[in-house]
């Protein structure tokens, strides 16, 4: 507690609270321009945050993750296109609400929603990850592997419809990690007699190659259908369609504390993802509902379930990252990169040997809230407005920022080259449902993944049957196993029912 | 996303093999006595993913797990088109930044990208690139006091 209040001391500072606006801001419009998510965004702004101190790096770039969160759901309302996948169901309830001409209202209610399930869901990190790291510690490499193994192939089989290629993606991404020179027999591995390979693959032009730069192409290859959804839309006349009611509060306080729950519980796992919190949350609300039937034609409990569990994810799925070590999503991924940077690496130890940098992070976490709240409600119509942009207008500049985000990391040109070669891995891996996700935090976890392989081996000495001395290891080996299954059975049944359902619409029509 | 299934595993599959059979062996060296082999974990993976992509090509050729809708392209021209455009305005603005300078390869990359993408408005191809190229000096050289040479 008093390092947290010492906390707020070195983040209410006027140059730390500027940079988290600064990124609360920018997160936001990144966040209403649909396809540009906060991924893409943290992994442009890294390099941006080399020169500025560690606490407003960090601040401005978690910013930008809570604002893309909360931003997401503009487009959503306004186009039916929503920012991110995890803001498909706001836009069930937001989009009918916004033909009604009550899109000002659905707006109030998702950024408020947001807020209060961010800053609820950074209040559950702040109480759950320094508990939880203390019996991280007790855990020694044998069980790191297996929990590592475990959370890869969890976020591996989880991530997209098919499992294999979401394992598939999730070796490539560890395979990628072994590039570089091996840190115990100093052998070079893979570097094809190039210099600037010796280090390994930098992962802040890897991220904007493969979030960003990809993504860019395949929207430019859609620009012209993007462009006709950003159709004018009206605001309703009667002042109670463009605020919320105090009525429409009491039904969705409930609500918002449901889905606060719910994408908490949802971020703290690996690999589930903003998507399946506000899925959950928003069916949740349903089955509660009296009136179920009319969820889908602009419900504002809709918006509220959706948005308050979009954004709880975002803090909670840094709780194995702070606790761990383990990046439970891509930005977790992303932001481990970040933090390395200025001095803090994720895992059980930071609690131990830089308490007082995690407070830090923690009130500007919180902060970021408070300023997410004023920055969306001060500037949602403007905010509104950048949806109009055409989208063959954003393109070439954030083309322009991820070369120069790439570039800064290195001061080399073969920064870019490997954005670039990234960039047609992420186009293909889009195109094919390779999890661009699970490959990112696979190649993350690699190195630890690795080394803790290397130390179990030496430790059991080569010999399975100690294992047995274990038995937190064959835990989690007995889950890796239990989890492939599962998801392959679900999966399969999934499939099974597509396929019945697809065959059905045929036989109906004719 | 069947065919495409198969293609990309026998692609994969075909890969990892190479990645086994000469590319490793070639590229890593073997460990000094006593330490565990750096070939190791590269090792495992390509055989994890060569194996994952024998399954996923037997998968399409049976057709398990996939529905008829599964049958049509998972590759459109129009972004195939905007690859291709965008690769060129990226092959001009590396070019241009090796053998010239910084400067004009950011103005290639945005006005090469501008006009790729449709915008022939002059005012636009020129207002845009200055703006940009204005707020990157502005915030890196001037407020973060780095350059980019």
């Amino acid at each position: 507690m008093e390092y947290l209040l010492t906390g707020f001391q070195h983040v209410l500072t006027p140059v730390t609270l500027l940079w988290v606006t600064v990124g609360v801001t920018l997160g936001y419009i990144l966040g209403a321009l649909p396809g540009l998510g906060k991924a893409t965004g943290v992994a442009v702004c890294i390099p941006l945050t080399f020169y500025l101190p560690p606490v407003a790096a960090i601040a401005m770039l978690i910013g930008i993750a809570k604002g893309s969160a909360a931003g997401s759901a503009v487009s959503a309302i306004l186009l039916n296109t929503p920012g991110e996948p995890s803001s498909a169901p706001t836009a069930l309830d937001g989009y009918p609400l916004a033909r009604q001409g009550k899109a000002q209202k659905a707006l109030k209610m998702g950024l408020f929603a947001s807020v209060i399930g961010d800053f609820l869901s950074t209040l559950i990190l702040i109480a759950l990850a320094a508990p939880l790291a203390q019996y991280a510690l007790l855990i020694g490499p044998v069980e790191l592997c297996a929990i590592l193994l475990f959370s890869l192939t969890f976020i591996g089989g989880l991530a997209g419809r098919s499992m294999l290629k979401g394992l598939i993606a999730a070796a490539f991404g560890v395979f990628f990690a072994t590039i570089g020179i091996e840190t115990e027999t100093f052998i070079p591995r893979l570097t094809f007699g190039l210099l600037e390979l010796d280090e390994g693959i930098s992962l802040v032009p890897m991220a904007i190659g493969m979030l960003a730069v990809a993504e860019m192409v395949v929207q430019g290859g859609n620009a012209r259908q993007l462009d006709q959804e950003a159709q004018a839309f009206a605001d309703s006349s009667n002042p109670d369609d463009r605020r919320v009611t105090w009525g429409e509060w009491r039904r969705c306080l409930p609500v918002i504390g449901r889905g606060t729950l719910i994408g908490a519980v949802v971020g703290i796992l690996p690999g589930l993802g903003a998507s399946v919190g506000s899925f959950l949350s928003y069916g949740a609300t349903q089955r509660a509902s009296k009136t179920p039937e009319k969820f889908g034609s602009g419900m504002i409990e809709g918006v509220a379930a959706a948005e308050s569990a979009d954004n709880a994810v975002v803090p909670s799925s840094f709780v194995p990252l702070f606790a761990l070590g383990i990046p439970g999503s891509v930005i977790a991924a992303i932001l481990i990169a970040a933090l390395v940077l200025h001095g803090l690496t994720p895992g059980p130890l930071m609690f131990r040997e830089q308490p007082q940098m995690v407070a830090d992070i923690y009130a500007a976490m919180l902060c970021a809230s408070v300023i997410l709240l004023i920055v969306g409600y001060a500037g949602q119509r403007l905010f509104a407005q950048v949806i109009r942009v055409p989208i063959r207008l954003i393109i070439p500049g954030v083309l322009f920022l991820c070369c120069i985000g790439a570039y800064m990391e290195t001061n080399s040109i073969f920064s870019i080259y490997v954005m670039l070669a990234f960039a047609l891995l992420g186009f293909f891996s889009r195109k094919l449902g390779f999890s661009f996700v699970t490959f990112l935090i696979g190649f993350v976890i690699g190195p630890n993944l690795e080394l803790t392989f290397r130390q179990s081996l030496q430790l059991l000495n080569h010999d399975p049957m100690r294992l047995a001395g274990h038995p937190i290891a064959i835990l989690f080996g007995v889950l890796t196993i239990v989890t492939v299954a599962l998801i392959a059975r679900s999966n399969a049944r999934l499939a099974a029912r597509q396929a019945a359902d697809s065959d059905a619409v045929p036989t109906q029509q004719s | 996303m069947k065919k495409a299934d198969f293609v990309s595993g026998l692609i994969l599959g075909v890969f990892g093999l190479t990645m086994l059979i000469f590319v490793i062996p070639a590229q890593i060296e073997t460990a000094p006595e006593g330490y565990i082999s750096p070939r190791l974990v590269p090792n495992l993976t390509m055989i994890l993913i060569t194996g994952l992509s024998a399954l996923l090509m037997l998968r399409s050729l049976r057709g398990i797990g996939y529905t008829p809708m599964d049958d049509s392209s998972v590759f459109f021209r129009s972004e195939m088109m905007a690859l291709l455009k965008i690769s060129g305005v990226f092959a001009v603005s590396v070019a241009l930044f090796a053998w010239s300078m910084p400067l004009l390869a950011g103005i290639a990359l945005i006005v090469g990208t501008l006009i790729a993408l449709g915008e022939r408005r002059p005012l636009v191809i020129v207002v845009m690139p200055t703006g940009l190229l204005l707020v990157v000096w502005l915030v890196f050289y001037r407020l973060l006091g780095t350059v980019i040479v």
